[in-house]
């Protein structure tokens, strides 16, 4: 009960309505995905302007060496901030899993195939029912994974390349240009995955918002993961006390 | 008396009147002869000066009398010697002397004798002085020198910087252009590091042993670049500026993109495109392209390459092919380099199976890894921008009048069914434990009720959803 509306301002002239909203996100969660933003905005902004490097709009950018410099210093420290929040991301997960409490439903399973299978059916009009979803669906569950393995690749990459006298201690020299190679590739495709999928997910498809209110509102959490809502409403239901209801 | 002294000044008019119309006619014939000459010079020049008609041309012969004679000098005013002696095989061998040019067409002021007076503190002076006759005709290079790294050195007081005398020599110039093609005679390449050796001979002993320096000297190799194809020839720059440093690229691949000079020595021509595909390359560019004057410590081609003793890349000793005499060149920027380091820098090649492998396999991913996640997404948003717009207007179509009705029954629903909210926490549908109870005021639920209407019409063309029943929970409104 962390988001409560109390109806202590309610006057009989004006008509209330009961909404129910759904925690989704806690505020770690929450705020992880608002410093994951602003980096990932952050180097895009820095790094995209250096992958382009001979295009018009780039060089009135990096116009100078000192220019230049100045977006490798913000890009360096924000690719740092980038890599703690990373690993305060996989500590938290490690301290879940040895505490056997990590919530299960990121993870990828094979009804994921289904449902996206199902979902494309559905599009394409075969099914007339959009399948059934937990507490994220398949899309949800391929914007996770996805960024999860291109942030990997980029910090990986990135810090081979920052370092490359150290690397090539250990690694052979080729490493190094293969792994600029894959930062700046892979650099594009996150940010069309991003532009493309996630933003069309949560901003077009429907205006989802909850990342950072961290609820959502009953007609998205039935519409929308029927599974967790239906989960929620029959274990409520099942175990009935009366006094949770503090409204 | 009187009769013989008019006829004799008749007389003397007469003579001078056809005296001067002859002077007149050779004079301009003269003048006609000499434009000829410089039409047929090559050089592109504005006509010679005009030789001052009143003046006439005195030969070469007449000069010779005194100049032809070994061992005529002349003291100057710090008691060094000046050389007066012209050798006459010497002039005539000579570009000027082959066309025919008069000793007075240089020397405008010495048509006379005795000679005005010629006071030169010293031989550099006089050199200093007598090169600006150069300028008389050649005014075109002599004006590019104004530019040149060796003419600041001579505005800040340093009176040895080469003037065009010292390259080209005075009453021996020889011709180094091809009057045909005004390109540079192949054998005058031979002799240009000679001649800048004179004052650059340490540099000069280093180019001697490149690469470059050694086909030129030992097997006469017209092909391989001399100090002017660097450094230019008459604006010589100041190579030890940042603009120089940044802009050496593009003077190497001159000729090392040059498919038809390196064809002959199979040498690639990729080396520019590659080096500018790499990161050092690429810093360069940029910066050569957005602020030319830039510092950068990002390497050019010689700083690995080398300056003026370029070796073979295949060298034993020297040759950068050879990892550790890369990883020397490395170190100057990188010095925690180890052995592994070099091989970091792609050596000019091109990403392939055999050459660095794993680059071509890290971009040979991502050329089926981009369109196939790009088709994923733009097939998967395409349908479902494409059914929800197919759903809209089919619901616009056949359910106008249902949306409205659709609330009818559920306002019902909320006000018969539901208790309303203040009738007690205990009679309300039991809430799980993390469900929030979110009460919105009137505005607000008006604001909610065009997603509401919209999740009902969806739910309405999935009729398996059993959400009737649930709909109801969805609100409870209340007056």
């Amino acid at each position: 009960m962390t988001n409560q509306h109390p109806p202590s301002s309610t006057s009989p002239d004006h008509p209330v309505r009961l909404v129910r909203t759904f925690p989704r996100f806690s505020v770690s969660q929450r705020s992880e995905h608002a410093v994951f933003l602003l980096c990932i905005a952050i180097l895009l902004l820095t790094g995209l302007p250096q992958k382009f490097n001979t295009s018009t709009w780039s060089q009135a950018i990096i116009s100078s060496p000192a220019r230049l410099n100045l977006f490798q210093q913000i890009h360096h420290i924000t690719a740092l901030v980038l890599s703690a929040l990373v690993l305060y991301h996989l500590g938290k997960a490690i301290y879940l899993i040895a505490r056997r409490k990590l919530p299960g439903d990121m993870l990828p399973t094979f009804q994921d195939v289904k449902d996206a299978w199902n979902m494309l059916l559905y599009l394409i009009f075969i099914k007339k029912q959009k399948p059934a979803f937990g507490k994220f669906n398949f899309e949800q569950k391929v914007t996770y994974w996805f960024l999860f393995f291109s942030v990997g690749i980029m910090i990986v990459s990135g810090f081979i390349m920052w370092f490359p006298d150290v690397v090539t201690r250990l690694l052979p020299g080729g490493v190094i240009p293969g792994a600029i190679m894959a930062h700046s590739t892979e650099a594009i495709v996150t940010t069309i995955f991003v532009i493309l999928w996630h933003f069309y997910h949560v901003h077009l498809e429907r205006l989802n918002l909850s990342i950072f209110s961290g609820w959502l509102n009953e007609e998205d959490m039935h519409s929308y993961h029927s599974l967790e809502y239906d989960q929620l409403i029959h274990k409520a239901n099942t175990d009935q006390d009366p006094g949770e209801i503090k409204s | 008396m009187r009769s013989v002294s008019r006829h004799l000044f008749l007389y003397l008019i007469g003579v001078i009147l056809i005296g001067s119309i002859t002077v007149l006619h050779f004079a301009t014939e003269a003048n006609a002869a000499t434009i000829e000459q410089t039409s047929q010079n090559n050089i592109q020049q504005q006509g010679l000066p005009n030789v001052t008609s009143a003046e006439p041309i005195v030969s070469n012969d007449t000069c010779l009398g005194c100049h032809g004679q070994p061992g005529l000098t002349m003291t100057l005013l710090n008691g060094e010697i000046l050389g007066l002696y012209v050798n006459p095989d010497v002039y005539s061998a000579s570009i000027h002397g082959k066309d025919g040019y008069a000793c007075v067409q240089c020397h405008t002021n010495l048509g006379e004798y005795p000679h005005p007076l010629f006071t030169a503190t010293n031989l550099r002076d006089a050199t200093l002085r007598l090169t600006n006759l150069c300028d008389r005709c050649h005014s075109g290079e002599y004006n590019l020198t104004m530019d040149s790294v060796h003419y600041d050195k001579l505005a800040i007081g340093i009176k040895e910087a080469a003037v065009c005398t010292d390259c080209h020599g005075s009453h021996d110039v020889r011709q180094w252009i091809d009057p045909k093609t005004l390109e540079i005679l192949p054998e005058a390449r031979l002799s240009i590091p000679a001649t800048c050796s004179k004052c650059h001979n340490a540099i000069y002993q280093k180019y001697r042993t490149s690469v470059h320096g050694a086909a030129l000297t030992d097997e006469a190799n017209s092909d391989v670049p001399t100090c002017i194809d660097c450094h230019g020839v008459h604006n010589i720059g100041n190579p030890t500026t940042a603009e120089f440093r940044l802009k050496s690229p593009e003077l190497c691949a001159g000729c090392h993109t040059n498919p038809t000079l390196m064809d002959k020595y199979g040498i690639s021509t990729n080396v520019l495109n590659t080096y500018v595909a790499d990161f050092h390359g690429t810093t360069v560019t940029l910066f050569q392209k957005q602020s030319p004057d830039a510092q950068t410590n990002k390497p050019v081609c010689y700083d690995c390459h080398s300056v003026h003793d370029i070796s073979r890349v295949d060298d034993p000793k020297t040759g950068i092919d050879m990892q550790q005499n890369l990883l020397v060149r490395c170190k100057v920027c990188h010095p925690d380099a180890t052995s592994n380091f070099p091989s970091a820098w792609m050596s000019h090649y091109i990403p392939s199976p055999d050459h660095y492998s794993l680059v071509y396999y890290v971009n040979l991913f991502y050329k089926f890894f981009i369109p196939a996640v790009l088709g994923f997404m733009l097939a998967m948003v395409g349908l479902d921008v494409g059914h929800t717009a197919y759903v809209k207007t089919r619901r616009g179509k056949h359910h106008l009048q249902p949306t409205s009705t659709e609330v009818q029954p559920e306002t019902e629903l909320e006000s018969s069914t539901l208790p309303p909210a203040s009738a007690g926490s205990g009679d309300q549908p039991a809430q799980p434990e993390n469900i929030e109870i979110k009460l919105a005021r009137g505005e607000q639920s008006e604001l909610n009720k065009p997603p509401e209407q919209s999740d009902q019409a969806e739910n309405k063309e999935q009729p398996q959803k059993d959400d009737q029943s649930e709909n109801p929970d969805e609100q409870v409104t209340r007056e």
